[in-house]
């Protein structure tokens, strides 16, 4: 089957993130296709280029990277709900004349119209909120 | 395709008051989102949520927008189906009259009828 | 028939909303916090969908619930609960 994932919280703060990333492996093991994860609310903060957790704890940003390059899922982070909360990537951080840029490939930010297509296109669309 | 036995394309459960968070705002900009993008969407308001549609609401403190600009904006997107939990309003002692938009009541039965008969729920 | 998870343990308003949403056929997989919900106590809540409530293993074993856990919850796995999302048509989640 096709799903998609929206997540909903940011990494640490509540266990959204977590289960998100253990349930699309699973997902990906079990020969599923995930079209897409959606990153919404502050769920953006999944994206957060500069995040340096400790050695000895999960490092979720670099793990859903990895998800992306392995298996091909596209990362889609909202770009409104990212710009409010500081993640931008170059070509943002560009056009707001900011230094330097928080987020960058794979993910990638785009519009919230993805969200709905996304859920509207796939067999099953499960949501991972705080 | 459209599937016409379906009730409609999107559900948005709105669960949080305006102003406390950005949950409502954002599950409002989904369903308007939606709707531009031609797609049927009902709105269910639920709990707290239910706050959302009080008349004489108004810009927070720090110039907050709130959300009441956006529900006047509703039906220019054609969104109509404006649905409040009964037992949320109840227990919230609000009639609709206090509303600043026409609402129509549903009970647990009819909720989980409506999450059975959308394409889409998205929970907020 | 749907599936429905809940992250919020039973002391949560969050659990009445998710049980006014199910249908009579409809499924609740307990994950995260929502586990302190296996417990035995608190099996009261969740009598209108007895027989249909399930648990993350994962979840309640990181919380020292396991051996806690009341018969009448159904403990799946992560694999399980790729199952539940697929043998139901819809999953709505409640946090």
């Amino acid at each position: 089957m096709r799903y998609a994932i929206l997540l909903l919280d940011a990494p640490y703060t509540s266990q959204a993130a977590h289960s998100a990333l253990r349930f699309t492996r699973a997902l990906l093991a079990k020969g599923h296709v995930v079209d897409g994860v959606f990153f919404y609310h502050d769920g953006v903060h999944n994206a957060a280029r500069l995040a340096a957790p400790p050695q000895d704890e999960p490092h979720l940003v670099d793990a859903w990277a990895e998800l992306a390059r392995e298996h091909d899922v596209p990362l889609q982070v909202c770009i409104a709900a990212a710009l409010r909360r500081g993640l931008l990537d170059e070509q943002e951080a560009a056009r707001h004349g900011k230094q330097g840029c928080s987020v960058e490939p794979p993910f990638e930010l785009t519009g919230l119209g993805q969200l709905v297509d996304l859920g509207l296109r796939c067999d099953r669309l499960i949501t991972f909120g705080p | 395709m459209q599937d016409d036995t379906r009730q409609g394309d999107l559900l948005v459960i709105l669960r949080h008051a305006p102003h406390g968070s950005s949950w409502l705002k954002e599950g409002l900009d989904v369903a308007l989102v939606a709707a531009a993008f031609d797609r049927r969407v009902t709105l269910l308001f639920m709990g707290e949520g239910i706050t959302a549609l009080l008349e004489g609401q108004q810009a927070g403190p720090l110039g907050q927008k709130g959300t009441a600009p956006t529900l006047a904006m509703l039906e220019m997107y054609d969104i109509d189906s404006l649905l409040v939990e009964k037992r949320g309003m109840e227990s919230l002692g609000l009639s609709d009259e206090q509303f600043m938009l026409p609402v129509q009541g549903v009970d647990a039965d009819r909720i989980a009828e409506l999450l059975a008969s959308h394409a889409l729920v998205l929970n907020f | 028939m749907l599936l429905h998870t809940l992250n919020r343990s039973p002391l949560s308003p969050v659990l009445d909303q998710a049980l006014a949403g199910m249908g009579p056929e409809d499924r609740l997989l307990l994950i995260e916090d929502g586990v302190l919900g296996a417990l035995p106590a608190q099996q009261a809540r969740y009598a209108s969908v007895a027989g249909r409530v399930y648990a993350l293993h994962e979840d309640l074993a990181s919380r020292g619930l396991l051996a806690l856990c009341d018969e009448a919850v159904r403990v799946v796995d992560i694999e399980g609960f790729v199952a539940l999302t697929e043998e139901c048509e819809r999953t709505v989640s409640w946090y």
